[in-house]
């Protein structure tokens, strides 16, 4: 087991250097012949090309590559993500900020998908082919058929903005109102209510596509559980459908479920970018998206390898807790 | 009741005699025929590649209006593109023109014509789906079917490739690489290649790895077969089922790719219409607030080809594998 772990570890570091030497390529090196160099950027469009010399001399751009690469990773592990050619702010000071917003957003969305998927799920699977499962996977997958980044404009427009214009889905209402924020973010510190009343929508909005696929995985691990020996005898043996589901076939599908909610809590990480930018949460996307329409290329790298790395860590996060909550994991020898 | 069953009897005896045994893929083709709802998925996709074919040049020369074409008759006095059904506006932009030029699902916010726009945007979004998911499956599979049968270092360095490019969220390392090499058609699906085909990769190599132990294999290496033949002849045709299920999927999800990329602004360059970027432009500049269809058009143009692919796809895995969904 141990050996597993480290094994996990040693795994995450690799992905770690894989993907910062992938940035590093893309963003310090390539990104170099194909647009203004960062000296330029930096020094600005009228600098003299003695004053690009100084700045790329500020920045080590005159040393070798394995060095500038070697110095890129000695400042990343400080925390140290350079500095914003268009805010004019250290990226770290840009970036922390934002990961408030979006961690709120990402596992306040994924909370909410479990709370609808596994109940639709599960009935689905207790009850094959019943109105209910025919039902639930119908709205299953229009869900996945449907792309975040129309389904945030339509939610914005049909919930927040049609009823401040007196119209609720198209239906007219006695008068104007406001029934959920447009947009904007208040910190969870300040105010939580007014925290989950900004972020409902965005909440829903990121939950539908991930809830849909999970009434999926759940249906189909339920109904494989349910045809197990050992749910008939807990049956037989006069336990309740409840417990059954509860603590017979949900403890057997908590490890597989984490594991997946691992993987797609780093996946939603892409969907917050569209989620972001329409409801106007100060988070990752909404960073990110700006830095590409500006081409501000420190905060794009600081972006894309933080956001490599919320992957790696929470599928190595989960990965750990699988051992833990399997404890067939704990017994066989690592691989 | 005797009767009934005599006749029952009798249609199977003639259905057993009339046809032969089918095969695997004929039974599969025939339950696909007998699902509605993949025959309609079907009927919709056919409907969409002919659209994406002749659809664009066909209603720019019915209405008049080439895709790119500006109207700035089909704007308001206050800017506000004209909706559904309307005629131009008078020179004056007040009032509609009876005589002016018909603009079936509206205009955009730059004047042009939306169902030009979105007929000639679902030729892009199918040609750089399909063109990328060609590329991942070729790719794909020639990696999957080295690492299944050859195992050993190839399969281990194949698998640590997969694993690590799975650990993360594909869809920004994507848009990394677009902002670098720039926006463009063939940048697009190449890059929407490099992430896609791991998936096809995983399931060749799975499905191989286990026909390669199967005796079919061992007899045809005994006759003298080179591991080429074996490859292609024999443990290709092996994948082709979940291959077609995969295949339909990442379709769809290539579609949603590279819409992500063009609403991102890294994806096909404008002016060449395509669903991303018709909705991001409505959604960018906050003109769907004042005219819905600007969103509603090419987003249920999107919603609609997806399910479609979906459906499809659902109804090919149950076809294939009969029973592990009717559980």
């Amino acid at each position: 087991m141990r050996r597993r772990i480290l094994n996990r570890l040693g795994g995450a570091v690799i992905q770690v250097l894989i993907v910062t030497l992938f940035a590093w390529l893309l963003f310090y090196v390539i990104a170099r012949f194909t647009g203004a160099s960062p000296a330029q950027r930096i020094a600005g469009k009228t600098a003299t090309t003695a004053q690009i010399a100084q700045v790329a001399k500020l920045l080590g751009l005159d040393k070798p590559y394995w060095q500038q690469y070697l110095i890129f990773l000695g400042h990343l592990a400080r925390g140290n993500f350079g500095f914003s050619y268009v805010q004019m702010r250290s990226v770290s000071s840009i970036l922390w900020p934002a990961l408030r917003v979006t961690a709120s957003l990402v596992f306040g969305a994924a909370a909410l998908w479990m709370l609808v998927a596994a109940p639709i799920g599960a009935l689905g699977a207790m009850r094959p082919r019943s109105f209910g499962d025919v039902a639930g996977r119908a709205v299953s997958v229009v869900g996945m058929s449907i792309p975040v980044f129309w389904l945030a404009p339509m939610v914005s427009y049909f919930l927040a903005f049609q009823p401040t214009q007196g119209k609720l889905l198209g239906i007219p209402l006695p008068g104007r109102v406001t029934l959920f924020p447009i947009d904007g973010y208040v910190d969870l510190g300040t105010s939580p209510g007014q925290w989950a009343y900004h972020l409902v929508l965005p909440w829903v909005t990121l939950a539908i596509g991930f809830a849909a696929v999970y009434i999926r995985y759940i249906r189909t691990m339920t109904s494989e559980q349910l045809s197990e020996d050992y749910t008939r005898t807990a049956k037989a043996k006069g336990a309740s459908t409840t417990r059954v589901l509860l603590r017979h076939v949900g403890r057997n599908l908590l490890p597989t479920v984490t594991v997946l909610l691992g993987a797609d809590v780093a996946y939603a990480l892409t969907g917050v970018f569209f989620v972001e930018t329409v409801f106007n949460l100060p988070g990752i996307g909404f960073t990110g998206v700006s830095a590409i329409e500006n081409l501000d290329y420190p905060v794009i790298t600081a972006v894309v390898i933080v956001s490599a790395l919320v992957a790696v860590l929470s599928n190595t996060i989960v990965d750990l807790l699988h051992v833990v909550l399997d404890p067939r994991l704990r017994r066989l020898p690592a691989k | 009741m005797s009767l009934e069953l005599e006749n029952v009897s009798q249609e199977m005896l003639s259905e057993a005699e009339s046809e032969k045994p089918l095969g695997l893929r004929a039974q599969a083709l025939r339950r696909l025929r007998r699902d509605p709802v993949s025959v309609s998925a079907f009927v919709v996709l056919v409907f969409l590649v002919l659209a994406a074919c002749f659809g664009g040049p066909l209603a720019a020369h019915l209405t008049g209006h080439p895709p790119d074409q500006q109207y700035p008759d089909a704007l308001s006095a206050g800017g506000q593109p004209i909706g559904i059904m309307s005629r131009t506006y008078l020179a004056n932009g007040l009032a509609h023109n009876p005589h002016g030029s018909l603009f079936i699902f509206g205009a955009d916010s730059l004047g042009r014509d939306l169902l030009v726009r979105v007929l000639y945007g679902a030729r892009i979004s199918l040609l750089v789906a399909t063109g990328a998911t060609a590329l991942a499956l070729l790719l794909g599979v020639s990696l999957g079917l080295l690492a299944g049968y050859l195992g050993g270092w190839v399969d281990a360095a194949v698998n640590r490739m997969t694993e690590t490019a799975m650990a993360f969220p594909n869809l920004l390392l994507a848009v990394g690489i677009a902002v670098v090499v720039g926006p463009g058609l063939l940048n697009v699906v190449i890059i929407i290649a490099c992430f896609t085909w791991y998936y096809p990769a995983r399931i060749v190599r799975s499905s191989t790895a286990a026909a390669k132990e199967m005796t079919f294999v061992a007899a045809a290496h005994t006759m003298g077969a080179r591991p080429r033949r074996i490859l292609l002849v024999h443990l290709l045709p092996q994948v082709w089922g979940p291959l077609l299920v995969y295949a339909t999927s990442i379709i769809a999800n290539n579609i949603i790719f590279e819409a992500s990329l063009s609403y991102l602004g890294v994806g096909v360059p404008p002016p060449t219409p395509s669903w991303g970027q018709m909705l991001s432009d409505a959604v960018t500049s906050g003109m769907y607030q004042v005219d819905l269809s600007l969103a509603l058009v090419p987003g249920l143009a999107l919603v609609l080809t997806m399910l479609s692919f979906n459906l499809l796809g659902d109804g090919l895995h149950d076809a294939l594998d009969p029973g592990a969904t009717r559980r």
